[in-house]
């Protein structure tokens, strides 16, 4: 029965997949220029939507979600500790594609200070874990968010438990769009770590944050899979039987799988480098590298 | 409107570091007893690449260390594993003691009084030393050498820790007797058995109190001793005896016993003393005819001879002058090693019976893994007091430690009794052991690293 229905949703997965390496190359360029059209829903932040897009409610509706999160978000043993114990996966995964790009300096491989110099853009940054984290190996890192409450959590947490990362981290409370508009070709590496299953416009998201990306520079992405297996643990069983994670984070539709996402990415001149796989051991708390990228993956991916 | 509410409820709750950081008095470590474990800690902090640029204040009790010269040999000695000696290459202190002195011991034999069962650990051909005996005083001199050259090492002698506070969100914080005050991103307690560290951390305690006393001094051997590299140990009734050799006509004593006992041999005249030592070691004590017959047939299933196999230790001449001490002995293990910017090593962690040498090298096993950890954690972004990297360390520690501790304990309990089941259990154990290598190289591997 589990296997007919695995082979069921490959199936489906499969149909996706072809469909989307069917479709030519400029299909995206032209949902891009759609989606320009509703483009200042994007910007929405503090203000009301101007335009009633369905895209910017949804949006919209993913940034409150997560800013009622804000009190809790730097609570280790808290809603979000899955968040906190990726760290352990991600920032090395970060670290180790940046200085295999050969981007860092190599005088500080090896101490903590290996990122010295670069200029990283993290989208969705939410409270801050991950900037924080990418700070501390001292990056400049720019912080993007939409949640206005998430925002003043992460400045206030930088102010009160790591004021030595005040000259590190900046946070900003806007939207990728106009982000990347002002700060073109700027950084060597953007980061878009468990936020682009939140993301109606994938495409649109994606230009975007490669705008702001130097040519050579890195792209790296960790998202869930769009799998079934990811329905049964990642949503049904942790969202609503184990509470893993706060109910409503994720939603299905917009969960996208790893092989429309490097077909995402290579339509939009980027090469994908690394593809890997991680899983959560909610038991103990902990992630996994694994070769099976069903559960979750992570990509880096240079642009052209 | 509610999240904002949420939020700044919890804002107020925090307990703000930037006052702490402004004063001088912050570090990003404190490391809590300047004993073997601590000063080694701050020693491979310093060390390590990732970590060489975190500050570090390591507070002692005492007044500073009165140094180490090679004349008469201390009381205190450690049997340090190849794991510790080559963690100690590691830090650069190997190189220190090497060029003063140190006793590589090849071969460990092992036997029972109530019965002849008996057991000889020793790398093929002798090829490898089982283990190296050094003065406690001299590790400690050239670890305190080596730090001299440490540029992020504070040291504060004199420092009696009267309070520490590990309730703060963002620093944890120390006083000392006399009114100062520091705090520090992580905490660490290498402050022994009776740790204040652990005390606040309000962990639970396993104790165990063997009712027993170790006595320690510095032996000379009768003339022929040869080369005198092997560490004796005999399990008497009331607890183990054990010869660890110095160098070729001196050993050091340790000896477990009942406090009454302990307290007579100390205050004995010395010729007494040493006559009481050597019968120690060649007493015949009433056998269990059935354990003998046992193993008889063991060693006729095994084709060994248990019998006439037997080496006697070397014959004990003199007892230095002023070198007996006596300390007590007891089991403690703390149940959890970590909590969010606090870790204790060594003893302050674990305690156990000193029958198998390993008290101090499961310390500087703590040590040089928490600074893998910490230098991991910290290579990856996270804070020094971040719980999950900490907890990476209690983890690799717990599944480490406590094995050894228990069977250590296991043995102690096994050996104090003279119940004769009991008697015939170890006795076969320990036969059975000797003459089945894979299991024999087990246990070398276990203890001796």
């Amino acid at each position: 029965m589990i296997a007919k229905f695995r082979g069921f949703c490959v199936y489906v997965i499969h149909n996706n997949y072809h469909t989307l390496l069917k479709r030519p190359v400029k299909h995206f360029n032209e949902e891009s220029q759609r989606l320009l059209a509703i483009k200042s829903s994007f910007n929405a932040g503090d203000q009301p939507l101007a335009s009633d897009s369905k895209a910017a409610q949804n949006l919209n509706k993913e940034v409150i979600h997560h800013n009622h999160l804000a009190s809790e978000w730097w609570d280790q043993n808290g809603p979000l500790k899955g968040l906190h114990s990726l760290n352990q996966i991600r920032i090395p995964f970060i670290r180790d594609g940046l200085v295999s790009r050969n981007y860092t300096n190599k005088k500080f491989i090896g101490t903590s200070k290996v990122l010295e110099g670069l200029d990283i853009l993290e989208v969705g940054c939410g409270g801050g874990i991950l900037t924080e984290g990418l700070g501390r190996l001292s990056a400049n890192v720019t912080a993007i968010d939409l949640g206005e409450s998430l925002i003043q959590e992460a400045v206030s947490h930088i102010n009160d438990f790591s004021p030595e990362l005040k000259s590190k981290v900046n946070y900003k409370l806007e939207s990728i769009e106009s982000h990347s508009k002002k700060n073109l070709g700027k950084y060597d590496a953007v980061i878009i770590s468990e936020v682009i299953e939140h993301i109606d416009d994938k495409p649109e998201f994606i230009t975007n944050c490669l705008d702001a990306l130097k040519p050579g520079g890195s792209i790296f992405i960790t998202t869930l899979n769009k799998t079934a297996i990811l329905w049964v643990c990642g949503i049904i069983l942790a969202e609503n039987v184990f509470k893993l994670v706060p109910e409503g984070t994720h939603h299905w539709n917009k969960i996208i799988s790893h092989r429309d996402m490097q077909v995402l990415l290579d339509s939009l001149g980027c090469q994908v480098v690394v593809l890997n796989g991680y899983v959560y051991e909610f038991w103990k708390n902990s992630w996994l590298w694994t070769k099976n990228t069903d559960f979750c993956y992570a990509i880096h991916a240079i642009k052209r | 409107m509610f999240s904002v509410l949420r939020f700044s409820t919890i804002k107020n709750l925090r307990n703000v570091r930037t006052f702490a950081s402004s004063t001088s008095n912050h570090f990003d470590i404190i490391i809590a007893g300047g004993g073997l474990v601590g000063t080694s800690l701050a020693c491979a902090l310093s060390k390590n690449k990732i970590l060489s640029e975190r500050n570090v204040l390591l507070l002692e009790g005492a007044p500073p260390f009165k140094g180490f010269e090679c004349g008469e040999y201390g009381n205190r000695v450690s049997a340090l594993n190849n794991n510790t000696v080559d963690f100690f290459k590691n830090i650069g202190v190997w190189e220190k003691i090497s060029a003063a002195r140190f006793k590589p011991v090849k071969q460990m034999q092992v036997w029972d009084a109530s019965s002849n069962a008996s057991i000889t650990f020793n790398h093929d051909n002798f090829s490898e030393n089982v283990a190296y005996i050094i003065e406690n005083d001299l590790v400690l001199d050239s670890v305190y050498k080596e730090l001299e050259s440490a540029k992020n090492v504070q040291i504060k002698n004199l420092a009696k820790i009267e309070d520490v506070d590990l309730e703060g969100l963002a620093t944890k914080s120390v006083k000392l007797k006399g009114g100062e005050e520091f705090t520090c991103d992580l905490l660490i307690g290498a402050d022994g058995v009776n740790s204040l560290v652990r005390k606040q951390m309000k962990v639970d305690t396993y104790t165990h109190n063997y009712n027993e006393m170790g006595l320690v001094a510095t032996l000379e051997l009768d003339g022929n001793a040869c080369d005198n590299s092997v560490a004796w140990q005999r399990f008497l009734p009331t607890g183990p005896v054990a010869l660890l050799p110095l160098n070729e006509n001196k050993s050091s004593l340790v000896w477990s016993t009942t406090p009454e006992m302990a307290k007579k041999l100390q205050s004995l005249p010395a010729d007494e003393f040493v006559d009481e030592l050597n019968k120690a070691f060649v007493k015949e004590y009433p056998k269990n005819e059935f354990v003998s017959n046992a193993l008889r047939v063991l060693d006729t299933i095994m084709n060994s001879d248990s019998q006439s196999s037997r080496q006697y230790p070397p014959k004990v001449r003199s007892v230095v002058e002023r070198s007996r001490a006596c300390f007590p002995l007891g089991f403690m293990h703390s149940s959890s090693y970590v909590r969010s910017g606090v870790a204790l090593v060594g003893d302050a962690a674990h305690r156990i019976h000193p029958l198998a040498g390993q008290g101090v090298n499961l310390g500087f096993g703590d040590v040089k893994c928490l600074v893998e950890v910490l230098a991991d954690g910290v290579y990856g972004g996270a804070t020094l007091s971040d719980k999950l990297v900490l907890l990476k360390y209690e983890k690799d520690r717990l599944v480490h430690n406590v094995p050894l501790m228990l069977g250590i304990h296991g043995i102690q309990s096994l050996y104090s009794s003279s119940f004769s089941p009991l008697v015939l259990l170890r006795s076969l154990g320990l036969q059975i052991t000797q003459n089945a290598p894979p299991l024999k190289n087990l246990f070398m591997k276990k203890a001796m690293g």
